[in-house]
Parts: C-alpha cells; sequence; structure tokens
C-alpha cells in the first residue's frame, strides 16, 4: 500500500511540474515578446487569451465534460456577435431618434448613428456600463436560446452524425449574417457602439480588464459547474449514456443543458470580441478560429481540464501571435522552396493537434479523476467509518 | 405477497429474429427471482426491454399499477426499478466513489443548485456514506478513490451490483452479477443480496451459475429460444426435464 501511495503521490508531483514547465515557458515567452515588443502586443496576447478562453472553456464544458462532438462552436460565438452588433445599438438609436429599424444596417446610416451614440456613451459612465451589460445579456440570451434551439434536431444524434450537424449549424449562421443585409449589414461590416471610449487614452488597458475578469469568472463558474453531481451527471452521460440513463439521469435533459450553458458562454465569448473590435462582419467568423482554433487550444490543454484549457488557450495565443508577427523575419526563407510563411499559423494548428493525438493524447493537464465531494467532508466520512 | 413486476405476452423481435416470444413473467414483491436459460435465450433481452433500454415490439410490462411498457430508462429508475448491466459499463472518468453516488439522487444535479455547493454537499456527505457501506459489501471499500478504469474484470462486475444496489429502487434486476467471479465472492454478493431481500427489496436475477443462484431463489424461470419453457419453485424447475434438456442436451436414449 505504501509503495502504491508513493506512486500515486510520484504522479500528483509529475502533473504539478507539468504545470509549472507549462506556466514557466508562458512566461518566458511572454518575457521575450515584452522586450523586442514592448507592452501593446502583450495586451494583445491578453485579450486574445481571455477570449478565446472563455470560447475554449465552453467548448470544454460541452466536448471534454458532456462528450457532445461541438464542431459548430462558431454557430453560439456569431449569433453573441450578432446580437451585441445589432440588438443594443438599435436600442438606443431607438431612444436617441435615430433610425433603428433595416435601415439601421446599412451602411450608408450606420456610420453616421453609431459615433453619436458612442458619444453619449462616452459622456455618462452610467450609459456605459448599461450599455455593456446590456449588450453582454442580451449575447447570453441568444446564445442560450440559439444552443436550445440547436439541440433539439442534434440531441437525438450521436458521435459523428452529431457532429456533422452542428458543423453545419456553424456555418449556416456565418451565411445567414453574410447574406442578411437588415441584421448585421450582410457583406459589409457594421459598427458597434463603443462602450469603453469614456476611458479614452486607457481604453485598451480597461477592455483587457474587463475581459479578463469575466473570463475568470468563467472559470469560476464552470469550476464550480463541473466538480458537482451536475458535472458526475455531464461525465457519466459522456462515458457511457446508456449506463447514465439506466441510472437515472435523462439524457437528453442533461446534454441541452449542457449545450444552453456553453452556448451562452461562447455568445459572450463572441459578443465581447465584438465590442473589442468595435465592428461586425459576419464572414470573420470564420468556422477555423472559431471552431477548430477553440479544439486545437482544447486538445492541446487538456480534454475535461479547465485549469488546462487556460494553459493551452494561453501558450497557443502566444505562439500564434508570434508566427504572425516573426513569420517574415524568421521563416522568409521558405519562400525560396515556395512556401510562403504566411500559412504557417494553419500550419501550427494543424502540427499541435497531430502533435498532441501522438503525444499528449490527454493534453498538457490531463483531467483529474477525484471525488466530487470536497476533500475535508471526504476525509470526515472517511475518519467515521473507522 | 404482491406481484411487483409483471410482464404480459411481452414479445421483441429485431427484423425477423423473435428474440423473446410472448414472454409473461410475475416477480413478486420481496422475492428472489432467478431467471435461466442458455446463451442467446432471451434473458437479456427480457430484462432490457422490462427497463426501458429496449422498446417491446408488443405484449405489456407491468409495474405495481402502472404501465411502464415503453418509458425511457430514467422514468423507470424514477419509479424505483433499476438494473445492471452484463457487461460493466462502469464510467471511466469517475473515481469508484462516484461511479456508485452517480446512481443515487442528489439536489446538485441541477445546473442552477449545482453552483451552490452549500445546497447539495450535506446530501453528497449522506451519499457517500451510504455508498461506502455498499462498496464495504461488495469489497471495494478499499479502491474508493481509483479511476474506476483502473479496476479488473471481476471488480468491475462488483461495482456494476455495488451502482445497482446503492440506487435505492425497490426492485432490482441484476444481469449476471456473479459471471466471472470467484465462487466464495460470488456467494458472498449474494448472501449480501439475500441479506437486502430481508430488507424489502425485490431482485430479478439473470445468472448462469445455477448452482451458486439457486439456493437463494425463490422462485425460477428457465427461458430458451425466448420462451419460458418452464417455472416454478428451484427443485421442481431443476429437475424438469425440458430444463436439463437444454443445459447439457438429450438424454442418453435419443443419442
Amino acid at each position: 500500500m505504501t509503495t502504491k501511495n508513493g506512486m500515486i503521490t510520484k504522479i500528483k508531483d509529475y502533473m504539478l511540474l507539468r504545470e509549472v514547465m507549462v506556466i514557466l515557458v508562458i512566461l518566458a515567452l511572454l518575457t521575450f515578446l515584452f522586450t523586442s515588443r514592448g507592452v501593446p502586443i502583450i495586451l494583445t496576447i491578453f485579450i486574445d487569451f481571455a477570449i478565446f478562453a472563455i470560447i475554449t472553456m465552453s467548448l470544454n464544458l460541452e466536448t471534454g465534460y458532456t462528450g457532445i462532438p461541438q464542431f459548430g462552436r462558431v454557430a453560439a460565438v456569431i449569433v453573441g456577435a450578432f446580437a451585441v452588433g445589432s440588438i443594443p445599438g438599435r436600442i438606443m438609436a431607438r431612444f436617441m431618434g435615430f433610425p433603428w429599424g433595416i435601415e439601421y444596417a446599412s451602411d450608408t446610416v450606420n456610420f453616421k448613428v453609431v459615433p453619436q451614440i458612442t458619444a453619449l456613451l462616452a459622456s455618462n459612465w452610467l450609459l456605459s456600463l448599461g450599455f455593456l451589460v446590456l449588450s453582454l445579456t442580451v449575447a447570453a440570451l441568444s446564445g442560450a436560446a440559439i444552443g436550445w434551439l440547436i439541440s433539439r434536431p442534434a440531441i437525438r444524434l450521436k458521435e459523428a452524425y452529431l457532429g456533422i450537424s452542428l458543423l453545419a449549424f456553424g456555418d449556416f449562421f456565418m451565411w445567414v449574417g453574410h447574406n442578411w443585409k437588415g441584421m448585421v449589414g450582410g457583406s459589409v461590416p457594421v459598427n458597434v457602439p463603443d462602450p469603453f471610449r469614456i476611458f479614452a487614452g486607457n481604453r485598451f488597458t480597461i477592455i483587457v480588464l474587463v475581459i479578463f475578469t469575466i473570463a475568470f469568472l468563467v472559470f469560476v463558474f464552470l469550476n464550480k459547474l463541473t466538480k458537482s453531481p451536475f458535472g458526475r451527471s455531464l461525465r457519466m452521460i459522456r462515458d457511457n449514456d446508456m449506463a447514465a440513463a439506466a441510472a437515472g439521469k435523462n439524457i437528453v435533459t442533461v446534454r441541452t443543458r449542457s449545450l444552453v450553458i456553453g452556448s451562452a458562454l461562447a455568445a459572450i465569448g463572441g459578443g465581447l470580441y465584438v465590442l473589442y473590435v468595435g465592428s461586425v462582419a459576419s464572414i470573420g467568423f470564420s468556422r477555423l478560429t472559431f471552431t477548430f482554433w477553440p479544439w486545437a487550444f482544447m486538445m492541446l490543454g487538456g480534454i475535461g481540464s479547465n485549469i488546462g484549457v487556460l494553459l493551452g488557450v494561453f501558450l497557443l495565443c502566444i505562439l500564434r501571435t508570434m508566427i504572425v508577427i516573426f513569420r517574415s523575419q524568421w521563416f522568409g526563407f521558405l519562400l525560396v522552396v515556395g512556401i510562403d510563411p504566411l500559412w504557417l499559423e494553419f500550419t501550427l494548428m494543424g502540427a499541435v493537434i497531430i502533435g498532441v493525438i501522438l503525444f499528449l493524447p490527454y493534453g498538457l493537464v490531463p483531467e483529474k479523476i477525484e471525488p466530487m465531494l470536497p476533500a475535508n467532508r471526504v476525509k470526515r466520512v472517511l475518519a467515521g467509518r473507522q | 405477497m404482491s406481484n411487483i413486476l409483471v410482464t404480459e405476452n411481452v414479445t421483441k423481435k429485431f427484423e425477423g429474429l423473435v428474440a423473446v416470444n410472448k414472454a409473461n413473467i410475475v416477480v413478486k414483491e420481496n422475492s428472489f427471482t432467478l431467471l435461466i436459460g442458455p446463451n442467446g435465450s432471451g434473458k437479456t433481452t427480457l430484462i432490457n426491454c422490462c427497463t426501458g433500454i429496449l422498446k417491446p415490439t408488443s405484449g405489456r410490462v407491468m409495474l405495481g399499477d402502472t404501465d411502464i411498457t415503453g418509458w425511457k430508462p430514467h422514468q423507470i429508475y424514477d419509479v424505483g426499478f433499476v438494473r445492471t448491466f452484463q457487461i460493466p459499463l462502469p464510467f471511466i472518468g469517475l473515481t469508484v466513489l462516484d461511479n456508485v453516488l452517480g446512481a443515487m439522487r442528489n439536489i446538485g444535479e441541477s445546473p442552477v443548485k449545482a453552483i451552490s455547493k452549500r445546497t447539495w454537499v450535506e446530501e453528497e456527505e449522506k451519499n457517500m456514506i451510504h455508498a461506502m457501506e455498499i462498496l464495504a459489501k461488495v469489497g471495494l471499500d478499499k479502491h474508493w478513490n481509483l479511476p474506476s478504469g483502473a479496476l479488473g474484470a471481476a471488480q468491475l462486475k462488483l461495482l456494476e451490483v455495488a451502482k445497482g444496489l446503492s440506487s435505492g429502487a425497490k426492485i432490482i434486476a441484476l444481469d449476471e452479477p456473479i459471471g466471472g467471479v470467484d465462487p466464495a465472492s460470488a456467494h458472498e454478493i449474494l448472501s449480501h443480496v439475500a441479506e437486502l431481500k430481508s430488507e424489502g427489496l425485490t431482485f430479478l436475477v439473470v445468472e448462469h451459475r445455477i448452482d451458486i443462484a439457486a439456493p437463494f431463489a425463490d422462485y425460477i424461470y428457465a427461458m430458451d429460444l425466448g420462451t419460458i419453457i418452464s417455472e416454478g419453485p428451484p427443485e421442481q424447475v431443476l429437475n424438469d426435464p425440458k430444463v436439463i434438456e437444454v443445459y447439457i442436451g438429450k438424454g442418453v436414449e435419443a443419442c
């Protein structure tokens, strides 16, 4: 028994070591970027990290914990983006007496109206805060609604069939947005009123702080949610849905709940992205960026591990940014053999996915298998048995 | 004793194959009813039809006064009827303890309550005390903290039984609970089942190991090729020539 305990401790140490090593690598890369490029690049990475952390953690809830092959993550993200791009601005326009119907989304009206809304927001911090809260609420509600809607036809399918239908949903929403001029301008991007303009020169830093805080709250929320009897039901359904049903779990309900919560969170991610960028271009929400990148982040970080997902997102966001910055400088020689370093970003994603499958099938920080009951309570029960 | 589970002419067809053919069984309350029969005789299919894993092609399944034909497994769980699986289906991403706890109910299964630990932690602790007792009875309490994927084949079988016993159901269908388990442990499991029976539970047990299981049984049904060929108290069924024939072949005269 002692050798067994010794072994378990060793494995635990090893896992902790991994987390520490990943954090060290992240810090080293950040220091390097900071010294060579300065603060703005670090802030960009932080924003990338926080937005993709929200989206990837929501993916992890659905895929990592519930076992739904969510290849349509972009669907909820895009719906959050559309909601923020179309609804709060229109409400403001309505109250300020501007056109707020279909015309709001046409570029000739939009580029005149939105700056005036932004100017009004910048004059009053309460209004700015209200606009931010309204945007995120609208995003979360639309995301939840779409999650529920998608779950209706999809929930009865399984595995590859479910994955393909979800993938199709993702592209469906992008093309709807691209062609529906009256919502968010179709192929012409729509501007979004900026609730952060009130901070003027500090806008960027405040955005980083706000998005970071929201990402942190999402992390805490998901940790609580997954380390609970609800999280156990999710994992039961993931591991074996028939046995979970026999143990009294309503598979359809639990899967729907997981999809609704995950989609609402992903939509918040999409909404924050839109507020940060300041406009919505539906064609920009590709499945590559908002489905496959999150999948790569999740696989690298550790499926079913929230902390692992955070580390995976951080590491890959840094690497991705570094490639974008340094590709021509470091990899320019590839042009000689006819490879354009422009595409290295995508090569990285493919390489990460293949590398993870081959060498790190459980990710950087594998899922921890531990009781849902807090450790002190477990100890108490065990002590009571002696 | 009243009837707790009654099947009326339950038939299950897979394409052309009739897996269960007009099976009528009656499980009396607080009994140990044994279902025997050679491989492929339809025992598991019958259990599947009763517990909602499969929908019977025709016939009725009654639990007490409720018609549960075609209900979903979780609905059948809710009215107090659970089953275990012949091939263990552990939740490999959970500890042994959580496998058992997962078969119990907790208010924290609702996502709204789940985020507030206060609402569910007391119930969870109580459930854990109960789960550890059950694990001790099947001899798995030492391994409570292991991932269930780390257990051996026989231990998984025991875990499957523990999951069934923990649910608090009034009738439990055990599908080959002692298959592949050594005789001593097998006897221990069945003794535990008998003990629970004395506390008022009802068991419908599918088992091949008639030698070990029969002494515990109150009533036996024998199946062959989808039909019930014999029923009655153990001595009667086990000495029924039809039952002997399907198990060990025709008598010497027939050769």
